[in-house]
């Protein structure tokens, strides 16, 4: 008993007394991975059911017509009519036993058969263009948005961009990896990111800004992270994890093209740039924009539909027709954009953004264990929250970024605000005679990049750049303060610099609430950007979690305890909302079965019509 | 055939299949381990290959440092002449790390020196080599702990011997950078 209340020893106090190596902490994070992965497989395949229920009726149809002109030309022997009666009927009675399970006694061997004839085909496309897909990006690799930017290479004559290639090469040799070719941004945005398809061809960027921030210890975390996520195989992953949203998007184009021209025109772009060979940055960038036009397809098939069923406007006779014949797959299409809205973002985005958390967390223990210094990433980590930044032109890719890059901070100004800086700009010119004559054409982003430098120069130091600065700063806040708003104060800002963290730290707060003051119309373009496709969940853990888990690897991050009324209200709200979020799902899930049937009925209906129209035309052979 | 002889048959095919993929497995690692040395002297080549340009980028600055820079040299020299023999080799080494950091001393009583683009690059690309050659050398490390553990646990353990395999040696540091250290005021 007296052992219980001694006083542990001073060193002691420093230790967290729950520390993990980070060896446990890799061993558990790559456990946790097999776990999700599975749940993962789980939420891929409940999302697929429907899909491949409604799918597979529809390539029947395909098939049917198919054959039915071929038998129109060339009749077709009539043991293939009778097979497919037969291969039909195992499937019509597993339909009609899922519409009324209890009524009907059937031998189980026929139900497994028509659940597969139903179930196989639309698998086996889905399958089909998954690897195709694989195939087809294999090439140009998954951050090819990235590459599409004005990247450069480090200058080996800049301290802080030797030191940044230096690290790289460092963190490469700590952890047994070829070492990647690192690129810079010149950004506003603090941020970095690892792109690539596997470790021989990966690359690191990072933003000019990021390394300006940061430190040696800081810079040395937050590349062992990005490095050892490569070590790790997070890119093959992270590619896979792609490759399944992209699916989904060429199945909506695939389903779409009878309706629209846009849909074909992506179904047009993809199969141009699946047969050219070339690898050069052209094709990066071609691969960027189809893969960003397939993420976005679901909304261009929207627009094809809408136009195609527009009751509003006249149309011909032969449009009416078409519309008649083409009812059904309006159907179909529905229910598969349905599922995969629904299912993608209450199944799958959500398992997939816990899978991308866990090798987050694994990629932070491995830094740990390469750099074997945890307050380096961890003080990166602090750093950046209060400045996150986008690497502009990598919206599509943002999950491969060492932090979430922040909503708004990156977007591009339309083109009053545009007007607006340049004007300021040039005034801030020390020289008067340029001022004098305003440019008729402002070419932004010439000027983005002269500002890029200044901005580099200022924070280097220089009294002539952080005074050109300040003067546009208040040029700027006289003519557009909601705009100005935007931008830190550089007053407050360089002085900041000299002080450290919490001075940063003030500054941002300023900033922050500056512009939510006085910028209403910020989310005009507030879209969820933090994962390849809709989820609930960002792919990014909360900054806050991964600290903890490097404080109990040994850091020193200045956390704030929980405030546990939070949690108490967190759970209060949870416990009210969670019945109508059931109620919700199960309608969701409702609706999705019972036009789940509805299409499928439609179809078989549409292919007894056609069969039926195609008997009676009068054969060239007769039958 | 019956049963029992078939299921003797296929544990013996399971045995074996397990033991082909941890021999190869501790080939592969084997392998890894002598990369990762090899890896050490890459790094301790380029830091031989920096002196040159440091002394001779300082040597302007500090005409009455002779001494400082004799050290540097030598102990490069010596370090080159220790070649293959690993005992030589890494007191050599530490030698030349201790005349690095010496030389470094006595640069922070140049500011003019100290603030010059040159000498920080040139102090980047040292402090650099350093780190590489201690990121090799964990490197290194890690990899023998995991060669060594896997040999040495049960089962492998008992025909790891047989297949030729022992546990390879850490790098340790050497004895003079265990001394405490000692500050003079």
């Amino acid at each position: 008993m007296a052992e219980s209340v001694k006083v542990p020893a001073p060193e002691a106090r420093y230790v967290p007394k729950d520390r993990e190596s980070f060896f446990d902490a890799q061993r558990r994070n790559r456990r946790a991975t097999w776990r999700i992965s599975i749940l993962c497989l789980i939420s891929a395949m409940l999302m697929g059911i429907p899909l491949a229920l409604v799918v597979t009726p529809l390539l029947y149809a395909v098939g049917l017509i198919v054959a039915d002109i071929v038998n129109y030309f060339a009749p077709l022997p009539a043991v293939f009519w009778q097979l497919s009666a037969k291969f039909a009927h195992f499937g019509i009675v597993a339909f009609q036993w899922l519409l009324q399970p209890r009524q009907q006694h059937i031998d189980p061997a026929t139900l497994v058969v028509g659940i597969v004839v139903m179930l196989l085909p639309g698998v086996l496309l889905s399958m089909f263009l998954w690897s195709a897909i694989h195939m087809m990006f294999q090439r140009s690799g998954v951050g090819g948005a990235l590459l599409a930017l004005k990247a450069r290479e480090p200058d080996q004559h800049d301290l802080k961009e030797l030191q940044l290639a230096n690290v790289v090469e460092e963190m490469a040799i700590a952890s047994g990896l070829p070492a990647p070719k690192v690129m810079l941004v010149d950004s506003l945005g603090a941020n970095a990111a690892v792109i690539g398809t596997s470790p021989q061809d990966a690359r690191v960027v990072v933003s000019r800004r990021l390394i300006d921030d940061l430190n040696r210890d800081e810079m040395e975390g937050v590349l062992a992270t990005l490095i050892a996520s490569v070590g790790n195989g997070d890119l093959h992953i992270a590619f896979r994890m792609t490759a399944v949203f992209e699916t989904c998007g060429l199945l909506a184009a695939l389903i779409n093209s009878p309706f629209g021209p846009q849909s074909r025109g992506v179904l047009w772009r993809i199969l141009r740039y699946s047969l050219t060979r070339s690898s050069s940055a052209d094709a990066a960038q071609e691969a960027a924009a189809v893969a960003e036009m397939l993420s976005r397809s679901a909304e261009i098939a929207d627009d094809d539909i809408n136009t195609f069923f527009d009751t509003t406007r006249k149309k011909s006779k032969l449009h009416s027709i078409l519309i008649f014949i083409l009812f059904p797959i309006f159907l179909t299409n529905f229910v598969i954009k349905l599922s995969l809205w629904f299912f993608s973002a209450t199944a799958l985005g959500p398992s997939l953004a816990l899978l991308w958390h866990t090798r987050r967390f694994l990629a932070d223990a491995t830094a740990v264990q390469l750099t074997r210094n945890p307050d380096g990433l961890a003080s990166a980590l602090q750093k950046l929250t209060h400045e996150p930044g986008d690497i502009p032109g990598g919206d599509w890719a943002s999950h491969l970024f060492f932090v979430k890059p922040a909503a708004g901070s990156g977007r591009t100004p339309d083109r009053r605000q545009r007007e607006v800086l340049a004007e300021a700009w040039t005034m801030a010119d020390a020289n008067p005679s340029a001022a004098a004559t305003p440019p008729a054409k402002v070419d932004f982003a010439a000027l983005q990049a002269q500002f890029a430098g200044t901005l580099r120069a200022a924070m280097g130091g220089d009294e002539q750049a952080q005074q050109k600065l300040r003067a546009m700063y208040h040029s700027v806040a006289a003519t557009d303060p909601a705009l100005a708003a935007q931008f830190p104060n550089p007053d407050e800002f360089f002085s900041a610099q000299g002080g450290g963290l919490s001075a940063l730290r003030r500054a941002q707060v300023a900033r922050k609430t500056a512009a939510g003051l006085s910028a209403p119309s910020r989310d005009a373009k507030k879209k969820d950007r933090s994962g390849p496709s809709v989820s609930l969940m960002s792919f990014h853990p909360s900054i806050e979690r991964r600290l903890k888990r490097l404080a109990r690897m040994g850091a020193h991050p200045d956390l704030k305890a929980a405030d546990p009324r939070t949690w108490i209200v967190g759970l209060v709200i949870g416990l009210i909302l969670s019945p109508f979020l059931i109620a919700i799902i199960a309608g969701f899930l409702l609706l999705i079965s019972i036009m789940t049937v509805a299409s499928i009925t439609f179809l078989l209906v549409w292919m007894a019509f056609i069969h039926k129209a195609f008997t009676l035309l009068p054969h060239a052979t007769g039958r | 055939m019956s049963l029992p002889v078939i299921g003797i048959l296929a544990a013996i095919v399971v045995v074996l299949f397990w033991v082909i993929g941890s021999f190869n497995g501790m080939v592969g690692l084997r392998n890894r381990v002598q990369n990762a040395w090899a890896e050490i002297d890459v790094q301790l080549k380029r830091r031989h290959d920096l002196i040159p340009n440091l002394v001779e980028s300082v040597r302007g600055y500090m005409q009455h440092e002779r001494s400082v820079f004799e050290s540097v040299t030598q102990a490069r020299a010596q370090a080159i002449l220790a070649g293959g023999n690993v005992m030589q080799r890494s007191l050599a080494e530490s030698a030349l790390s201790s005349a690095i950091g010496n030389l470094f001393a006595v640069v922070e009583n140049y500011p003019q020196l100290r603030a010059s683009e040159n000498m920080q690059l040139l102090q980047e690309q040292l402090t650099s080599t350093e780190n590489r050659i201690a990121f090799a050398r964990q490197f290194y490390n890690d990899e023998v702990m995991k060669y060594n553990t896997m040999q040495s646990t049960f089962p492998r353990n008992l025909f790891s011997g047989m297949l030729g395999f022992s546990p390879a040696t850490m790098f340790a540091g050497a004895e003079a950078d265990r001394a405490p250290v000692q500050v003079k005021f």
